[in-house]
């Protein structure tokens, strides 16, 4: 399944937006843009569609719906957003709008939720029982096993979305960072443990994979392989070679942050075949390698399918000549919340790109803060 | 179209950047800077002028290069560009460098600098390396900040400071006269004629 379009209204930072989404998605924008916040709509559908999810803890979640709703937003202040579904032919398109309870708890509620299938209408609310009970709006069918069989296919594929976010440090000290951790780990505090979680062949058989992709970036590291210790937790292993005849064996907590982040990438890219959502992918990684990313990213997703949307600075993931400007969405910070545009809808992107220009040199430019010269001031 | 004329800006360093952007801004009210390329060198430039002029029928381009060894800017123009040049195109070449129209302002400068006017050369455009003939005035600053900031250390790889183009930057947008600098640099000076004589022609309507 892919997500065709995306229709917002009053999410965080967007007061409007509607786009096409190819299959794969290049976020970019200049800092507190609201890339991260456009990657969260989609994590946002998959809170409210996961088991022990819903409605309520999916805003409760992000602080409540006073922190969703776009500062911008003034006379209409529903927070809306429409996904638009693609698969095999079908089109699901669901949509949902959010309102808050005007008195009492201020429970965030449903203004709306909709759900078509091609041109049926599977499901439109408030319906007669939404309104001789207005307390149902307080949850989506989304959410609702006995009342979700008709797009059970939807539901799956929200549920299914995953987000990464890999932070090096909370994967190799895990026990500095206690606490009860966040929902669906994208920060990669439990990686080994989902490592460990995964069928023997299947992980066996990913790890090859790794490995053979990581000793292009890492050429002395070899034999990454899955182990346990005395106390029985997981560990990720390797073999570091050096000048002795048997090389180091290394375990995560001497991998380097690189090493780190593209193993914790290539994992998830081989996971799953939903929507994947990648958080600057680049971080941490050698320039040269960066660059190979965008083809690696199109491989890995040719077999399985699937789409991914990936928030980037990077000049140099945004070079390769293969990415057109239908996959690159630019963000434009105003006083009436960001713009989101497709970089091929500009004129002036697709005279550069005609020009021969890359997207990165085509594209990134407008991504720069206007003011950004008055940082040559600052002492 | 009334109003100020929205203009994309394409240089080769940080230095052109400071100087174009500080004439767009003296010149009142006639142009609205939009998006700045500038991912370094004159490679990048003349590798990409050609999307620029390309580009140029939609939003005006404002194009800033140094001159360096071609014999004259007309040369840089015909052998950069494959296609005719775009009227909204406007590639301005400085003799030789950038740094030449910064020395041009000799009182602002030396003043900055804290030297004599006297020890700035008359004739900018004939330097063969303004940027040498800039480091090597600032290292006869009397100010020691400004010294180790612009001037590479001795015995360093680097041809500048490690504050060159920030403190560069700060004179261009507090201190330099452009108008006082033209009068010893005719490529400037030429530059900020055409800046105030240029009319866009819009293909689509309304721009970008």
């Amino acid at each position: 399944m892919t997500i065709k379009k995306l229709i917002l209204r009053n999410w965080r930072n967007f007061q409007t937006v509607e786009v096409e989404l190819e299959q794969r998605v290049f976020v970019a924008g200049p800092n507190a843009s609201g890339k991260s916040n456009l990657l969260d709509v989609f994590a946002f559908l998959r809170d409210i569609a996961k088991a022990g999810g819903g409605l309520q803890k999916a805003v409760s979640e992000r602080g409540g719906l006073s922190k969703l709703r776009c500062l911008a937003a003034r006379r209409y202040p529903d927070v809306e957003v429409e996904v638009h579904v693609a698969d095999n032919g079908t089109t699901w398109s669901y949509a949902i709008g959010i309102k808050q309870e005007t008195r009492g708890y201020r429970l965030p509620l449903l203004a709306y939720e909709r759900v078509m299938k091609g041109d049926e209408t599977i499901l439109t609310r408030p319906n007669d029982e939404d309104k001789a009970d207005p307390l149902r709006l307080s949850q989506t069918h989304l959410e609702q096993i006995n009342a979700n069989a008709k797009f059970r296919d939807l539901v799956r594929f929200f549920e299914s979305i995953s987000y990464l976010h890999l932070v090096p440090q909370l994967l190799r000290h895990p026990e500095a960072f206690s606490g009860p951790g966040v929902p669906g780990d994208p920060f990669g505090k439990s990686f080994l443990e989902k490592v460990a979680r995964t069928p023997e062949a299947t992980r066996r058989s990913r790890l090859g994979r790794i490995e053979a992709a990581l000793r292009i970036a890492v050429p002395q590291l070899k034999e990454l392989k899955h182990t346990k210790d005395e106390a029985g937790i997981p560990h990720l292993e390797a073999v570091y070679e050096h000048w002795r005849p048997h090389g180091a064996r290394q375990r995560e907590d001497q991998f380097s942050d690189g090493t780190l982040r593209l193993l914790g990438l290539l994992w998830s890219l081989l996971e799953g075949d939903s929507l994947l959502l990648l958080e600057e992918p680049e971080l941490s990684l050698n320039a040269g390698i960066v660059r190979k990313l965008p083809g690696l990213m199109y491989r890995l997703q040719r077999q399985k399918r699937r789409q991914i949307i990936i928030s980037t600075h990077s000049p140099d993931l945004l070079s390769d000549p293969g990415i057109g400007g239908e996959e690159v969405l630019l963000l434009t910070p105003s006083n009436e919340g960001t713009h989101v545009a497709l970089a091929s809808s500009l004129s002036d992107v697709r005279d550069l790109l005609e020009g021969g220009l890359t997207i990165a040199e085509a594209a990134l430019p407008k991504t720069v803060p206007p003011s950004v010269g008055q940082l040559d001031l600052f002492e | 179209m009334n109003g100020p004329i929205p203009i994309n800006i394409a240089v080769e360093d940080a230095l052109t950047e400071s100087l174009l952007f500080k004439l767009l801004n003296t010149l009142p009210n006639l142009y609205a800077p939009r998006t700045i390329y500038n991912r370094g060198g004159n490679g990048y430039l003349r590798r990409n002028v050609n999307g620029f002029n390309l580009a140029a029928r939609g939003t005006p381009f404002l194009i800033g290069t140094d001159l360096d060894r071609y014999e004259c800017p007309p040369r840089l123009i015909e052998d950069w560009l494959l296609q005719p040049k775009h009227h909204n195109l406007l590639l301005r070449v400085a003799v030789r460098q950038a740094e030449a129209w910064v020395l041009a302002d000799k009182e602002n400068f030396a003043a900055f600098l804290g030297i004599r006017p006297s020890m700035i050369r008359e004739d900018v455009e004939s330097i063969q390396d303004a940027k040498r003939e800039l480091i090597q005035l600032a290292a006869r600053s009397r100010r020691r900040v400004l010294r180790e900031d612009i001037c590479p250390p001795l015995h360093s790889t680097r041809r500048v400071g490690p504050n060159y183009n920030a403190r560069l930057a700060a004179f261009i947008q507090q201190l330099w006269d452009p108008n006082a600098a033209r009068q010893r640099a005719a490529s400037l000076s030429r530059t900020i004629d055409r800046l105030l004589a240029f009319r866009p022609t819009w293909l689509r309507a309304g721009g970008t």
